[in-house]
């Protein structure tokens, strides 16, 4: 038999996959819209980290190294804002893959990679919401930043570094495919790097070696380069060192996730 | 005569050593419905994995509307609707927010998708409760809107992986209802069940799985006549009637007494109608009937007799 006449020739390529990814994305915000706790998990957390540290260093690093401690902390807890949001998107990916509906999405006329990327965008929209929260209530401590353009450029860093987080998340998530696993693995690779970090203290007093990573790390150069927008003050190398993180990160981490996701 | 719109043609997958599928042949039209019957492990949900293109095939060759499974998964990912074993509704959204989902998946255009949905909803009795969470669904609820969201784009060939499994008798029966529509409208089948009753009920034709390979494959009735036959069970209050309740029915070969169980087991060659004439001519012969059953060949007669035939 020859092939039937399809009943209606549906966009593809570049349009159709964009058209998945918004689709999955919009279903991934209704869930989010009926269920606010996956938004405020991470404010929580964020103010969380904001008030222990305040409460914990600030009198401390304001006294010794002569910093506005409030500038300093903020973008630091941005950034966590925004990894630990991140988070969310294993998640709930390998919940998806896990069950039924995986394979559902797999025998739909889609873009396979659309069902990660949905959830990638999905969660990043959320965390744009999350880190701006929480930047409000930076402000209520007292934190500003100098001008709209800088709070612009700093968020923006902030909510695309969590971006490649997700899809660091994603990767986990398809190779592993077990919500638990997906948060315990987060405890060995997300916690030293935001401890292993200048987000709460400056890093002179660390030893070298440990000093070397916690500078460099991408946690540590957005913050570094928040601050530096924050502030008004010279970024050196961070927000081009920034961005450049993200890329990396973004450039390894799409294509292996996709790898990942298509091998099972 | 039908072009068939499923072709299957020699399919094999081997996972390891476990031969998982082992050479499987068979068409469906257009408008009928395939019952791919088997026990737990025969290779059903492999077959339909293959055929919607989740997994690939070791061997062998399968068209859908013209499209080969293999080498042109996209196309024929537009012309299938797969309901799979597990549920794949998302339990946070209401049963409209789903089939719009898939519609969108499906890329339906936007005017076309809300009649759809609304059309779906109204025709499978979804109305009470599309707009509640699936998380609230009963068992029954849930596995409708998946059986009904495999319908959203028109598909011309559908795949149902067991869908009445853990459904009540009275959903079972809606359920067989909505699957033979969905055939009515033109659309190629292809169910899977672990029950013969069902593959009876619904499928036009049957083919019988066990360890992946065919054991047994037909038009229902055909099959049916092939499995065995019907046998009546009655219960006489009084075991001193049986010899002449098994005189009244029928001829000796086929009738069986136990007096110690007051028992008489009759295999019938017409099932119902001629259980019927045995019972009424009981009851007109005034001997007391305690308790009587019509036992059906089950799947496990099938098996038995079609493995000792292979060996
Ligand atoms: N991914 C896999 N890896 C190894 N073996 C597998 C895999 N999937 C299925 N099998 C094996 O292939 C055989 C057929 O499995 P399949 O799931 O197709 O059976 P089924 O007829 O759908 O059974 P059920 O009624 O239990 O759903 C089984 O022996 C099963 O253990
Ligand atoms: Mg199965």
């Amino acid at each position: 038999m020859s092939a039937v006449d399809l009943p209606f020739e549906p966009p593809s390529g570049v349009r159709g996959a964009l058209i998945d990814v918004w689709t999955m994305a919009r279903r991934d915000l209704i869930r989010t819209m009926r269920q606010p706790e996956y938004l405020s998990f991470s404010v929580v957390m964020g103010v969380f980290f904001l008030v222990l540290f305040e409460l914990v260093f600030g009198g401390v690093i304001a006294a010794g190294a002569g910093v506005d401690y409030d500038q300093y902390l903020v973008p630091g807890v941005l950034v966590i804002t925004a990894v630990t949001g991140a988070l969310q998107t294993g998640n709930t990916l390998a919940v998806d893959l896990q069950y039924g509906a995986d394979k559902r999405f797999r025998s739909l006329p889609m873009s396979r990679m659309a069902v990660l990327a949905g959830r990638t965008v999905a969660d990043t929209i959320r965390n744009a919401v999350a880190v701006g929260l929480v930047a409000a209530v930076g402000y209520a401590f007292g934190f500003r930043f100098t001008s709209a353009g800088s709070a612009v450029a700093a968020l923006a860093l902030t909510v695309g570094i969590g971006y490649a987080f997700s899809w660091i998340n994603a990767a986990i998530a398809a190779k592993v495919r077990s919500a638990e696993l997906v948060g315990m693995l987060s405890m060995f690779w997300l916690f030293p790097l935001m401890f292993g970090s200048n987000l709460f203290t400056p890093t002179v007093a660390m030893p070298a070696w440990v000093k070397a990573f916690a500078d460099n790390q991408p946690i540590s150069v957005v913050a570094t380069a928040v601050r530096a927008l924050a502030n008004g003050s010279d970024p050196g190398l961070s927000v081009v060192g920034s961005g450049a993180w993200i890329v990396g990160l973004l450039v390894v981490f799409v294509p292996l996730s996709v790898r990942l996701y298509r091998r099972a | 005569m039908n072009q068939p719109v499923i072709v299957v043609e020699g399919l094999r997958k081997v996972y390891g050593d476990v031969v998982a599928v082992a050479g499987l042949d068979f068409e469906v039209e257009a408008g009928t419905i395939l019952g791919l019957l088997g026990p737990n492990g025969a290779g059903k949900t492999t077959t339909i994995e293959i055929l919607t293109t989740l997994r690939r095939a070791d061997a062998g060759r399968a068209t859908i509307a013209g499209f080969d499974v293999g080498r042109q998964p996209e196309l024929v990912r537009r012309v299938i609707g797969l309901a799979g074993q597990a549920a794949a509704v998302d339990d946070r959204l209401t049963a409209r927010e789903n089939l719009d989902l898939f519609a969108r998946l499906y890329k339906l255009p936007a005017p076309e998708r809300r009649a759809r949905v609304d059309e779906l909803i109204e025709r499978f009795d979804l109305g009470g409760f599309a707009d509640r969470l699936v998380a609230t669904y009963s068992g029954g609820q849930r596995r409708r809107l998946d059986v009904v969201a495999a319908l959203i784009a028109r598909p011309p060939a559908i795949f149902l992986d067991e869908p009445t499994t853990g459904l009540d008798p009275r959903s079972r029966l809606e359920l067989w209802r909505e699957i033979r529509a969905m055939a009515d409208e033109g659309a190629a089948v292809v169910l899977t069940t672990q029950y013969l009753e069902e593959a009876d009920r619904l499928a036009d034709d049957i083919v019988i799985i066990d360890r992946g390979e065919v054991v047994a494959r037909g038009a229902a009735d055909e099959l049916k006549k092939d499995l065995g036959r019907d046998v009546l069970v009655v219960h006489v209050s009084d075991p001193a009637d049986l010899p002449r309740a098994a005189e009244l029915a029928g001829d000796g070969a086929d009738v069986a007494t136990d007096a110690g169980h007051r028992m008489l087991t009759v295999q019938l060659g017409d099932g119902p109608p001629e259980a019927l004439a045995v019972l009424r001519r009981l009851s007109d012969a005034g001997i007391p009937v305690e308790d009587f059953q019509l036992r059906r060949p089950t799947l496990d007669d099938v098996f038995l007799t079609h493995t000792e035939v292979r060996r």
